[in-house]
């Protein structure tokens, strides 16, 4: 069976660190979202991936290339974004029988791709999805089900009526890019769930199985959930290609410094450092070329590609983009916050601060729990940062 | 300069592969293409062109036979015309021959068959080795004996092999042309390069001069040409298939421009270390840069402005070095002491030229040190000692990843010069060199810059010190794939003679990075701006170069020694967008191969 990865959406509400690549691409403790996707359809024997690619869609080529873990990857362009549909509707000829569909930004546990691959029935059904209970379902796309097919779709429930979620993964058959066709779009955008709303609304004799599963399944939804993200996955143990030993992953080209501690979970990717009496972890991981300098202190964290911790930094609960430089002496503690994110404010998050790619922080700066930096700002020697600094900012004392 | 390929023990799918394999090496060569098959009857099918012509030509027909090779030509000897394609055959339509390089006594062996009766339908050198076989056949001879000595009264440089009618055998031989084995449970493969049959196989049998192949149903054999058994090691390559696909891009090249940050973090990998702020290339090279009073680098091409630059990197540690186009190193060898070192730079380690420098410098009982990406290629297998740069397979015939691991690379053995301890400050910028190469991908404007002056008449680039090889490389790099004029010139030379080409429709790219003579090089930009020439500064941002010029591309400020490589990224960019907006043939320009194989 085939498979079809939508991951050509930009992921708005996770900016600023989708201000230069797609969620997709946001680290997952040390690898991409999207490299847990494909870990799931690998795992389903999948014969190809078709991925659906769009915003910023270089870095989705740049790092999987041809193929992963053997399995062929093929690549379809979306050129605006049009909705989930309009998406998916791209990689129509690219497939070949019945094929499973998932979203690029959500990781699912392989268990579920293959309980929806085992239970679709093209002869019985139409297509078939995953459904799962979970408690904070209301805050994602959910399904209402009866006897065992799918009756009608929620994209933004707003009561708090019992949901069941959406797990986002799907089988279909060429029947859908016809199905596709045929929905009237809303706004100029197609999306799945309505044209599959549409499939099994009324006048309508097509079905939708629902296949009940279980297992682990995140979405990040702010910037600061790849905190919980990350955290997930370590609890989990899905950290990939990297030595393990009780909970510590170090990748075998890193190095970390014999006086430096590693508090369980963590991971250490490949070419990262660790210097002399650092303290990292717990629930954090350093992505490829990390550095963490002498004397930091490097908690709940995540911290990407290239990323560098000056010496004698603090950092609690700390989202940091690719080749983020944090200089030394720099503070960001943890606190609870209440931020303002596309026209609403969400309250009562706990997070120390996002530094959106190539930030710079130039010594001694401080955060206020909740601080969010866009990309490639430079925050001057000493400064403090509370709320929102916009792309490309200089800000000095 | 060609492409072999050959299969034996794929049954029905032979063509197939062998077609999949010419497409993988169509890089080497692109003019005309050609397959042979046997086992049984023999067919040949042969083209002028690029693969696809022979690809259609053959679409609907099949071509039975379980057995087979392959050629993809660059014209040596002749133009490239349905004759001069290979494979050969001779007067009986018996045998079928491909070679890649030069049979340099081919002008008497093909009078004294004339004499003895032969025709001859192509212009080639290589039409006389299965003619050279078909007169021993006559005689009663085998066809590997008679492979043996046809090869035997061969002088120059070959990689060359042949199919029998009615044989299930390849035979294949080579002399300073490249040629591997690929050993797989059921079938063998022969190739130019690994890339031919890697995805059918990873392990691989490098063949040495002198050295005849057999491939059979049966497996492999590798004899002396005299047929005297000799043991070859089975190696595997860590290259895998899915890098030499395009990855949805429309062009290897642009592909590769953007497989920097990775390939520089594998060069890197192991190899420097911050906590103690050292470098480490392994005993060997460290001990050979060590003890060289003077290096000599020889290159060609791209690979030669690497060693332009390797040369100022290696001055500014206090060794005298020198670098040398290869084929003029040859012509005229400089003079050395028993303490030089020569340092071959070549992507491919197949480049012929280099190969003879290096050669020549050995027989001078000189050390040599190969910089190359392939593994087990010729250089790395001749020289005293080999530096991997490990770019993954480069397929674009414009040098890009490679280029900027070449710079890495030599700037980890200037490291190693003053004992391994660079200094902290210096590791982490090599370090952080992959992140601010991917910060110029995500961020540059070259696409714009292109476009504001695709219609230009010539190219001029200009840069002092590191800059000046980037400012070579620039041009070359414009030349190659957009057929446009362009020079490259020592930012101070421009006001002694080229100056007189520049007017207001040459725009000149200016590399200012770094601060050693940077100032000077913004004098000269003015001199450039008062002829109204457009300006293209390349700048980290040290000077105010920002002012005199038109466009700017700009790049992270980083240590002087690596700026240059996030220069050279950018107009790596400028180069490929010209050549896209102008519709050009950009993995494969004209008149162009990948690596160059004969002198």
């Amino acid at each position: 069976m085939d498979a079809v990865v939508l991951a050509a959406g930009e992921g708005e509400r996770l900016a600023p660190l989708t201000e230069s690549r797609p969620k997709p691409m946001l680290p997952a403790a040390n690898r991409p979202i999207l490299s847990y996707v494909f870990d799931a359809l690998v795992a389903a024997d999948v014969d190809s991936i078709v991925v659906v690619i769009g915003y910023e869609r270089d870095h989705i080529r740049d790092q999987f290339g041809n193929t992963y873990r053997d399995t062929p990857i093929e690549y379809v362009t979306q050129e605006k974004q049009l909705g989930s549909g309009h998406a998916l509707r791209q990689a129509k000829g690219a497939v070949d029988g019945p094929f499973l569909v998932l979203n690029g930004d959500q990781i699912v546990a392989p268990e579920m791709v293959a309980d929806v691959r085992d239970a679709y029935e093209p002869g019985r059904a139409f297509g078939a999805l995953g459904a799962i209970e979970h408690a904070d379902a209301a805050q994602y796309g959910t399904v209402s089900i009866d006897d065992g097919s799918v009756t009608a779709f929620f994209e933004d429930p707003a009561n708090d009526e019992h949901y069941t979620l959406n797990a986002g993964v799907y089988a279909f058959d060429e029947r859908l890019f016809d199905a596709l066709d045929a929905t009237p779009r809303t706004d100029g955008e197609l999306s799945l769930p309505s044209t599959l709303e549409r499939i099994v609304g009324d006048g309508n004799t097509e079905s939708i199985q629902a296949v009940r599963t279980e297992g682990l399944w995140v979405d990040a939804t702010y910037a600061w959930d790849l905190l919980t993200v990350a955290e997930r996955l370590l609890d989990e143990g899905w950290i990939e290609g990297v030595a393990e030993e009780d909970d510590v992953w170090v990748a075998d080209s890193a190095r970390v410094h014999d006086s430096a501690v590693l508090r369980p979970p963590v991971a250490i990717s490949a070419d990262a450092v660790v210097g002399p009496n650092a303290v990292v972890g717990p629930a954090t991981s350093l992505g490829r070329n990390a550095t963490v300098g002498a004397n930091a202190t490097v908690s709940r964290s995540v911290l990407d590609v290239d990323t560098r911790v000056g010496a004698n930094a603090s950092l609690h609960e700390v989202v940091a983009g690719r080749a983020v430089d944090i200089g030394a002496g720099t503070v960001a503690p943890s606190g609870v916050a209440d931020i303002p994110v596309a026209g609403h404010v969400v309250e009562g998050q706990r997070v120390g601060a996002v530094l959106a790619d190539r930030v710079s922080v130039e010594g001694a700066g401080s955060f206020d729990p909740g601080a969010i930096v866009g990309t490639g700002a430079t925050l001057g020697v000493g400064t403090h940062i509370t709320g929102r600094v916009d792309r490309d900012t200089e800000v000095v004392r | 300069m060609c492409g072999i390929i050959g299969a034996v023990g794929r049954g029905d799918e032979t063509l197939d592969v062998l077609l999949d394999g010419l497409s993988n090496l169509e890089y080497r060569g692109y003019d005309s293409a050609g397959v042979a098959v046997s086992g049984g009857d023999l067919s040949v099918a042969k083209r002028s062109g690029e693969l696809d012509v022979l690809e259609k030509a053959l679409a609907g027909k099949s071509l039975p036979g379980t057995v087979g090779i392959g050629h993809t030509r660059w014209s040596t000897h002749g133009p490239p015309t349905d004759e001069n394609a290979h494979p050969h055959m001779d007067c009986t339509g018996s045998v079928a021959v491909v070679h890649n390089g030069i049979i340099e006594n081919y002008q008497s062996i093909k009078e004294e068959l004339a004499a003895a009766g032969h025709e001859f339908e192509s212009e080639t050198d290589t039409e006389i080795v299965p003619h050279l076989i078909e007169a021993q056949r006559a005689e009663g001879v085998s066809f590997e004996q008679a492979f043996r000595h046809a090869v035997g009264r061969l002088e120059g440089s070959y990689a060359i092999a042949a199919v029998l009618e009615g044989s299930d055998t390849v035979y294949a031989a080579r002399n300073d042309s490249p040629l591997v084995l690929g050993v797989a449970d059921d079938a063998t493969y022969l190739g130019s390069d690994v890339p031919a049959f890697l995805e059918f196989t990873d392990r691989v049998v490098y063949l040495e001069d002198g050295e005849v192949a057999e491939l059979s149903l049966d497996g492999w054999d590798v004899t002396t040409l005299a047929g005297e058994a000799v043991e070859k090691d089975v190696r595997t390559v860590d290259w895998e298939s899915e890098e030499t696909g395009k990855s949805g891009y429309d062009h290897y090249m642009l592909k590769e421009i953007h497989e920097q940050p990775r390939a520089l973090r594998q060069c890197l990998q192991e190899r420097v270390d911050e906590l103690s702020g050292t470098v480490d290339l392994g005993d060997d090279i460290e001990a050979a840069v060590q003890n060289a009073e003077s290096i000599q680098l020889v290159a060609c091409g791209t690979s030669y402005h690497a060693a332009l630059y390797a040369a100022e990197l290696f001055r500014s540690q206090g060794v005298p070095a020198q670098a040398f186009v290869a084929s003029e190193y040859v012509t005229s060898p400089p003079p050395h002491d028993d303490d030089t070192l020569v340092v071959g730079v070549t992507q491919s380690g197949e480049t012929a030229d280099t190969l003879s420098a290096l050669r020549d410098a050995q027989r001078r009982g000189v050390d040599t040190l190969a910089v190359t990406n392939v593994v087990g290629s010729t250089a790395a297998r001749e020289c005293d000692g080999v530096l991997y740069i490990r770019s993954g397979p480069e397929i674009g015939v414009a040098a890009t990843k490679t280029f900027s691991a070449q710079v890495l690379a030599v700037n980890m053995v200037a490291a190693v010069m003053g004992n391994g301890s660079a200094s902290h400050e210096f590791v982490s910028a090599l370090r952080d060199l992959p992140g601010q190469v991917q910060t110029v991908l995500d961020e540059t404007n070259a696409r714009e810059v292109a476009e504001r002056f695709v219609d230009s008449d010539a190219y001029f680039f200009i840069g002092r010190g590191y800059d000046y090889p980037v400012a070579m490389e620039g041009a070359l790099k414009m030349k190659e794939i957009s057929y446009k004029h362009a020079e490259g010139f020592p930012a101070g030379e421009l006001k002694h003679g080229p100056l007189a080409l520049v007017t207001a429709n040459t725009p000149v790219f200016a590399v200012v990075t770094g601060e050693t003579g940077s100032e000077k090089t913004v004098g000269n930009v003015k001199e450039v701006e008062a002829r109204d020439a457009p300006v293209v500064a390349v700048t980290d941002g040290r000077t105010d170069v920002e002012r005199y010029a038109d466009e700017v591309l700009e790049v992270p400020e980083t240590d002087p020694r690596l700026a240059p490589v996030l220069a050279n990224v950018q107009l790596q960019l400028v180069s490929y967008h010209v050549a896209k907006k102008l519709g050009r043939n950009i993995d494969k320009p004209r008149n162009l191969a990948k690596s160059v194989t004969v002198e």
